[in-house]
């Protein structure tokens, strides 16, 4: 026994020994005479990989004749590191924040402006789609620019569609297109919903909380939203708010609170082939054109209906897309008056305060921004493009053979970007919480967004406060709105 | 050497052998700290100046729903945790203190889960989980339970779930109570049993008694480590549904690093460290009463 | 030095209770000479009872493990499958090599640095915490009984109240020594060599049972206060400083916040923070790597606990969490 004890201490502390002694040791060859650019990135896995192509290319061209070397590291909870760093004076010179990050710390002098250096390159209003530029900015200043967009748009099962066309016709409805209005999306869930004997809900036309990523933004497709600029107070008692939250609990309402949650409680994780939308139990849902890639990798079968993918790649887009059994749609809005309502997302690059080198930084930032660039990196990512205008090639080979939908939606004057509220994350947490609230069917949504009303308003009210304190600025109006209102 | 005494001597001797800690503690400890309670009376958001602002934090937290959801799901998780672990923990003891083979397998099987990394427990779990995909449910499925519970999408078996999880990865208590057991005096059993007592009554009163200094101090770790829990919830619930699993440290971390109010996190944190000292020291004060002092 | 070495002896024989020279004291099992026969009898099934009790308790505890095992040896698509193999088919070994050969993850330089930075605190803590734990349980000075309730409460603090703070320490200690400490290990180990609270108080705890005679003998020898530590009383306290080591090593083998805030380059990072590069944010999360990756973390804590378990309970039996 005690011979055992030692051998497999032995197997223990040997090798630790060796790893040790010979083991690899993190060594890097920086470029002698250039400029090394720290760029911290929240990808991994694939993301990171083919943002690293990026990176290799930069530096073997661009790079090379600026003397820029961009060194690239990839790494979990971004938001956290770049933040403990700023604060501690020691940031990178480029980090890869979420769009919801910028005004917030913008409002905090934790960012570079860019303005200068992007008009210096050429890049001004006319380069972004305007939901895209407009949510780089705060106070009149440019903080950011962005690596990858993505647009939120309506993914409908279109086989499912075919095969339940009896029921949607007995429903007064037509199954060879996607519902038009909410109110028409409505009437497909519930034509669509199926239940066994015992009212157990087997399938759901629409549920809210799949994936449920985008519900503290379902108001932008009621036309309404959850503050005025002007008067810096917050909105969530406004009726279309309310409308928006409530419209989340009619599902649970419809499906019976126990059926409800019993089916939640059925979908499979997210990121796996028992996915809500792959094993055909939601068969409508918002989503980002990356869905593609995920349905690629999970359940490649439901996009080669007709084609293996080399195959499909050949075809003009309009054959492409009967390789699928899924197809996208707008989202459809509430109010008459609004259509092609988006919620416009991206992944921002950010020069954070203190940063070393701000103008180098900047070339890089620029060279992601190049037309042929964004574009490669898009369509890796499989993704949308932040510019005004996309190449042909982009639209037709594209990974996702509906980008062309997402592009459309992304320009549209209703495509709105995340609320410029500094207290943002607050009020996102907060919602996201009521939606789920709503969905377990606990509680009226006017009652709980009057609760949380109170909450945030004291809470901005306090940031205006303080912030009014630190400028040395009198009057009501904050720089906060001000701009909000550019 | 007339200069000093002989006690003053010593005492030289003892701070310069505790120095090591004390300037520790002071670079590590008493500065950071000291500045969160200094923080903890600004507003700060890390990325600019603190400005004073009194007990305005304090005030804040009095009226914030959240805070007061956050420290009602953190007793609630202790009222589970605390109890149900010491149980499991105690009798996964008594029975791997028994003299049978293979208990060198049994501890080491028991003692596991304690060192799962958190990410890697954290998916397992959310598999395990899983309402219609999951073993758990298969299982009850198995044994005929019909009613079958939601587990982290619900809002009432999520805590439990959480629970679960918590009692799976208490081997490292397992092991301080298998520790304790070793120290009850053998005469002790030989007495009782000679007095006819079972085995469930020489637990009750020899094993308990004697142990009751170790369960004592295991039930300051826990309540310290319950009131520290965040990074399951992080992973598998981010606190939901509808904040059923948004737990104190959880709502710390929000504030500190999510909604830049770093003063404010700090006056959690303060609030965190009064409410553990009190703890301690009102289990310090019963301790007296069922704590058993042997004079060995 | 006669009279030290067989004190010294005894008292070794106090202080660690050997299962060799006394059997541990059990609950289920004590066995006085004379027991009536319907005892024996109960006796006779008495093992089977308890090995089926642990079985169950296994059971539960080794479930999930067992998931963790059987999937890092499937492939991608089995491990997502559902109802899910319990059996591996086809069984692939090969997911292994690829945690250790993939070119992006590092894992065997995340290993070393894992290795580096435990086997520092380690020691640092190990030495350290007993040289103070000696201060505390040998020497009578004022304010000892404050300091150490005060170190007590140090237990307490939690990790983010003083994360930002420390970090700031560290960078401003980067700007005016000279040494830099952001983007290396430094603020991982170096605090280790000045204490930790809960090695203080278990050290403590253990030293107050080693019999003052002893030092009393090494002082008439000759021997300073250093030398008394370190000749008469770090000796005979081996089963309680590999506890204190083992529990050291745990705790950094698995730390995940602290590696996350200071290091900043995923060449330094370490095998609980490399875990996390595993997720993806947009699907295709390789879960038999991940599962693999973990194993092979969790498996050297394993062994060692495997092989020095009895030793461990042991040592933290003697060290006496009376409070």
């Amino acid at each position: 026994m005690r011979v055992i004890r030692y051998i497999l201490l032995a197997l223990v502390i040997l090798p630790a020994l060796a790893l040790i002694a010979f083991g690899p040791r993190a060594g890097e060859s920086l470029p002698p005479g250039r400029v090394v650019v720290e760029y911290w990135e929240k990808w991994t896995g694939p993301e990171e990989q083919q943002m690293r192509q990026i990176v290799d290319a930069f530096n073997a061209t661009v790079g090379r004749e600026k003397g820029i070397f961009v060194r690239y590291v990839s790494t979990s909870a971004i938001n956290q590191k770049t933040l403990v760093a700023t604060a501690a004076g020691a940031p990178p010179d480029i980090a890869g924040l979420w769009d919801s990050n910028i005004v917030p710390y913008a409002a905090e002098d934790a960012l570079e402006p860019l303005e200068d250096l992007a008009a210096a390159h050429g890049i001004g209003p006319a380069t972004y789609k305007k939901a895209y530029w407009d949510a780089c900015h705060y106070d009149g200043h440019l903080y950011a620019l962005i690596s990858t967009p993505g647009i939120v748009a309506l993914l409908y099962n279109r086989l499912a569609f075919e095969q339940s066309a009896a029921d949607l016709r007995a429903a007064g409805l037509d199954p060879d297109r996607p519902p038009r209005t909410l109110q028409e999306l409505d009437r497909y869930a519930e034509a669509l919903t199926k239940r066994d004997a015992s009212g157990r809900v087997l399938r759901s036309g629409y549920f809210p909380l799949e994936p449920g990523w985008y519900v503290p933004y379902t108001w932008m497709w009621f036309g309404g939203d959850v503050w005025d600029a002007r008067s810096g107070k917050l909105t969530l008692t406004d009726p279309k708010v309310v409308a928006a939250f409530d419209w989340i609990a009619g599902y649970t309402r419809r499906l019976g609170a126990g059926a409800a949650n019993e089916f939640r409680g059925g979908l499979g994780n997210f990121d796996s082939p028992q996915n809500g939308f792959l094993v055909n139990y939601v068969l409508m849902e918002q989503q980002g054109p990356w869905m593609a890639n995920y349905i690629g990798n999970l359940r490649p079968d439901l996009q080669q209906l007709k084609w293996p993918r080399d195959v499909e790649m050949t075809k003009p887009v309009a054959e492409r897309r009967q390789n699928y059994s899924w197809a996208v749609a707008p989202f459809p809005s509430a109010a008459p008056e609004v259509h092609d309502v988006t919620y416009a997302t991206f992944d921002a690059l950010v020069v954070p305060r203190g940063a070393r080198h701000k103008r180098e930084a900047f070339e890089f930032i620029a060279y992601v921004n190049r037309p042929d660039v964004m574009e490669k990196l898009c369509m890796l990512h499989c993704k949308n493009s932040p510019l005004a205008t996309v190449s042909r090639e982009f639209l037709d080979r594209h990974p996702n053979p509906y980008i062309g939908v997402f592009e459309e939606l992304a320009g549209s004057p209703n495509a709105r970007g995340v609320p410029q509220i500094p207290i943002w994350p607050q009020i996102f947490d907060e919602l996201t919480s009521i939606g789920q609230e709503m969905s377990l069917g606990k509680g009226d949504a006017a009652t709980a967004l009057a609760r949380a009303q109170g909450r945030l308003q004291a809470s901005l009210d306090n940031f205006r406060d303080k912030q009014r304190q630190r400028r040395g600025q009198g009057g009501s109006i904050s720089a906060a709105t001000r701009g909000a209102v550019n | 050497m007339p200069a000093i005494s002989a006690r003053g001597r010593e005492a030289l001797k003892g701070y310069a052998f505790i120095a090591p800690w004390l300037v520790g503690f002071c670079t590590f400890t008493l500065i950071p700290i000291g500045l969160s309670l200094y923080y903890s009376f600004c507003d700060y958001s890390l990325l600019q100046r603190p400005v004073f602002r009194g007990l305005e934090n304090y005030r804040t937290l009095a009226s914030d729903g959240v805070f007061w959801k956050a420290m009602g799901n953190t007793f609630y998780y202790a009222a589970l945790s605390l109890p149900l672990c010491a149980v499991a923990a105690l009798s996964a003891a008594l029975l791997l203190n028994a003299k049978v083979r293979g208990q060198a397998v049994y501890r080491t099987i028991v003692f596991l889960p304690s060192i799962v990394p958190a990410v890697a427990s954290a998916m397992l779990w959310l598999w395990l989980f899983n309402p219609k995909l999951g073993l758990i449910n298969f299982a009850l499925g198995l044994l005929g339970v019909s009613e079958q519970p939601g587990w982290l999408g619900s809002e009432r078996w999520a805590m439990p779930a959480l629970v679960l999880i918590s009692i799976w990865g208490a081997g490292n208590t397992v092991v301080i109570y298998l520790a304790g057991l070793q120290d009850v005096p053998r005469e002790l059993y030989e007495a009782a049993e000679l007095d006819g007592a079972g085995a469930l009554r020489r637990v009750w009163h020899v094993t308990l008694p004697m142990l009751s200094p170790v369960i004592f101090f295991n039930l300051i770790m826990a309540m310290i480590g319950a009131m520290q829990v965040f990074v399951l919830p992080l992973i598998m619930t981010q606190g939901g549904p509808a904040r059923s699993t948004y737990f104190f440290t959880y709502y710390l971390y929000d504030n500190a690093f999510v909604y830049l109010k770093m003063g404010y996190a700090s006056a959690m944190a303060w609030v965190q460290l009064l409410i553990v000292l009190a703890l301690t020291a009102l289990a310090f004060w019963t301790s007296k009463r069922w704590v058993h002092h042997s004079a060995a | 030095m006669v009279t030290l070495d067989v004190m010294a002896r005894n008292a070794e024989q106090r202080a660690a209770r050997t299962p060799g020279t006394a059997p541990a004291a059990s609950a289920m099992s004590p066995a006085p000479p004379a027991a009536p026969v319907a005892h024996r009898r109960a006796r006779r099934w008495k093992p089977i009872f308890i090995h089926l009790a642990l079985l169950v308790i296994c059971a539960g505890a080794l479930v999930p493990f067992l998931w963790m095992v059987s999937t890092s040896f499937k492939t991608l698509d089995n491990a997502m499958r559902f109802p899910p193999q319990v059996i591996p088919r086809p069984f692939v070994p090969q997911n292994y090599l690829d945690v250790l050969q993939n070119q992006r993850l590092h894992f065997l330089l995340w290993a070393r640095n894992s290795l580096v930075i435990a086997a520092l605190v380690v020691a640092g803590t190990t030495l350290s915490s007993a040289i103070v734990a000696y201060g505390f349980a040998r020497l009578r000075f004022p304010g000892r009984g404050v300091l150490f309730g005060v170190m007590l409460a140090t237990m307490m603090i939690p990790f983010p109240v003083t994360m930002v703070s420390l970090f700031s320490l560290f960078r401003w200690m980067g700007d005016h020594t000279g040494v830099q400490w952001l983007g290396t290990f430094k603020p991982l180990w170096v605090p280790a060599w000045f204490g930790s609270a809960f090695s203080i108080f278990l050290l403590r705890q253990f030293f107050m049972t080693i019999p003052t005679e002893l030092s009393e003998a090494a002082r008439i020898d000759g021997c300073g206060e250093l030398g008394i530590f370190f000749r008469v009383v770090l000796p005979l306290s081996k089963p309680a400083l590999t506890v204190v080591a083992l529990f050291a090593f745990m705790g950094v083998w698995n730390d995940f916040l602290g590696p996350l805030v200071y290091l900043q380059r995923p060449e330094q990072f370490t095998l609980a923070l490399g875990l996390q590069n595993f997720q993806s944010q947009l699907g295709g999360t390789p879960w038999h790597q991940l599962m693999a990756a973990s194993v092979l973390v969790i498996l050297p804590v394993l062994l060692l606990f495997f092989v020095g378990q009895r030793a461990f309970v042991q040592g933290i039996s003697t060290t006496g969490m009376k409070g």
